[in-house]
């Protein structure tokens, strides 16, 4: 139940900062008579070599592993890593409620991480859930959007992707304050960074090789595309935070549909071949 | 306790009266969803076809629940204003293609086990039908599918599809926009682009 309306939240308030995009962008309108930029990019001439670069140790290391992972490992195992992966980020997940004063979402956020690490045998399972403790995972570029702060410029990391300067400061401050790098000595927290990073990075890329190389191949622009999914994915999950409700952006953007209905075009005749 | 218990009776009347206004809000819209992405599944699963046969049903499945034209309209933004009718027609054949081609065959990694419809709102003139997409083997995690739908003259038409936050169309109209801002605005090259793509 919970989830419901956690999820109809999340929803329902998802396209909101699109709109704020692009109304704001529309200063770069003086770029083009013709067209209004709606996207936050100046240093694209620099992210796109980035990106390619990015493209190519995704195709020899990246992809490969991933796509070795997926066909060796069967598929309850990785649902059980994906948990694991899930329940590590309880902890700053919390300290981020709290940050954003979600005192409540703090509390389900530690007992999911306590009930799942024990009950649940290290986080490969997720009893938490079916007892209704159920949030999103927050990070700190999220945080920092609660408190206001705006994404700024998109830019594309080395090794790391798409990004903002918010985001990315928030990734600089998740790994000094993470608690769970507090746990142990030296090694343990290093080992745990290495599990976190090197088979997180895996996990998202398995779940996503259909879906990435059917982008690639069928892109009018690929840097394009990947940077929307980017941008619309965190602004949506920061527009869930804020709990703005939907629509009233989004649909501004949606009213352009309308225009031009007296042309009515060629008479399309479908085919499926 | 006759008198708790009335309380109680009406609280229940009243709950299940508010949820009934809720649910049927936008029965319709609803519906056409969940008998929508039923149909896609079974084609899907139906190994009784062959790839191409399921391929071609499931193509013919989406563009009739689809509004095609509003999309490719859309997704070109200022652009098709300022077509001549011969780009704007060299477009709509060349972009029809290129949805068949790239679309219609991405939406069956969507179509997962079940989709459960979880709800419907209101957004300015769409309707907007909220559904959740069960991953394989899991109880908890989800994939979250939002419908834009449009009722026009009584027919519902699918206007766009937003996986967890990520508009699809929105995102195609930002690849064309930054292929024409590229690309010295010219339609024309965009079409040519749009053409090689889907061949």
């Amino acid at each position: 139940m919970n989830l419901r309306i956690l999820l109809v939240l999340i929803i329902g308030s998802t396209l909101v900062f699109q709109g704020c995009a692009s109304k704001s962008t529309e200063l770069n309108s003086s770029l083009s008579q013709q067209e209004v930029s709606t996207v936050n990019d100046p240093f694209e001439k620099v992210n796109r070599v980035v990106f390619s670069f990015n493209v190519i140790f995704d195709k020899i290391i990246l992809r490969p592993i991933a796509v070795t992972y997926k066909a060796l490992i069967p598929g309850f195992v990785r649902n059980r890593i994906t948990y694991s992966l899930n329940n590590l980020s309880m902890p700053i997940t919390a300290v981020n409620n709290l940050l954003q004063g979600e005192l409540r979402k703090a509390g389900v956020s530690t007992s999911r991480f306590i009930i799942n690490s024990t009950v649940g045998l290290l986080g490969f399972f997720d009893p938490a859930s079916s007892m209704g403790l159920v949030t999103e995972t927050e990070d700190f570029g999220q945080t920092l959007s609660v408190w206001g702060v705006s994404s700024g410029p998109y830019v594309v990391l080395p090794f790391l992707g798409p990004s903002n300067p918010r985001d990315f400061a928030g990734l600089l401050s998740t790994s000094l304050l993470d608690p769970m790098y507090q746990i142990g000595g030296g090694s343990a927290s290093d080992s745990l960074r290495t599990y976190r990073l090197g088979t997180g990075a895996v996990d998202f890329r398995s779940q996503n090789v259909e879906i990435l190389d059917d982008l690639q191949n069928n892109s009018i622009d690929y840097y394009a595309a990947v940077r929307s999914f980017y941008s619309q994915g965190r602004e949506s999950q920061a527009a869930s935070n804020l709990e703005i409700d939907s629509s009233e952006q989004e649909n501004d953007i949606f009213d352009d549909f309308e225009l031009d209905e007296s042309y009515v075009g060629p008479d399309i005749e479908i085919t499926y071949d | 306790m006759t008198r708790i218990r009335f309380h109680i009776y009406i609280l229940f009347l009243c709950c299940g009266f508010n949820l009934t206004v809720l649910a049927s809000n936008f029965a319709e819209e609803e519906k056409f969803v969940a008998s929508f992405a039923n149909s896609a599944i079974s084609i899907l699963s139906n190994n009784s076809l062959s790839d191409t046969e399921r391929t071609s049903s499931f193509t013919e499945l989406v563009m009739s629940s689809i509004d095609l034209n509003l999309i490719s309209k859309f997704v070109l933004s200022k652009a098709w204003k300022n077509a001549s009718d011969e780009q704007k027609e060299a477009y709509l054949i060349a972009f029809k293609d290129y949805f068949v081609s790239s679309y219609a065959n991405k939406l069956d990694q969507y179509a997962g086990e079940k989709v459960d419809v979880v709800g419907s709102q209101e957004a300015g003139k769409y309707v907007i039908v909220e559904s959740n997409i069960i991953r394989e083997g899991t109880d908890t995690l989800k994939i979250n599918l939002k419908w834009r739908l449009l009722n026009k003259d009584n027919k519902i038409k699918i206007i766009d599809l937003n996986i967890e936050g990520i508009s699809l169309v929105i995102a195609q109209r930002e690849e064309f926009q930054s292929f024409l801002a590229n690309n010295d605005y010219d339609l024309d090259k965009l079409i040519e682009k749009i053409v090689s793509v889907s061949d």
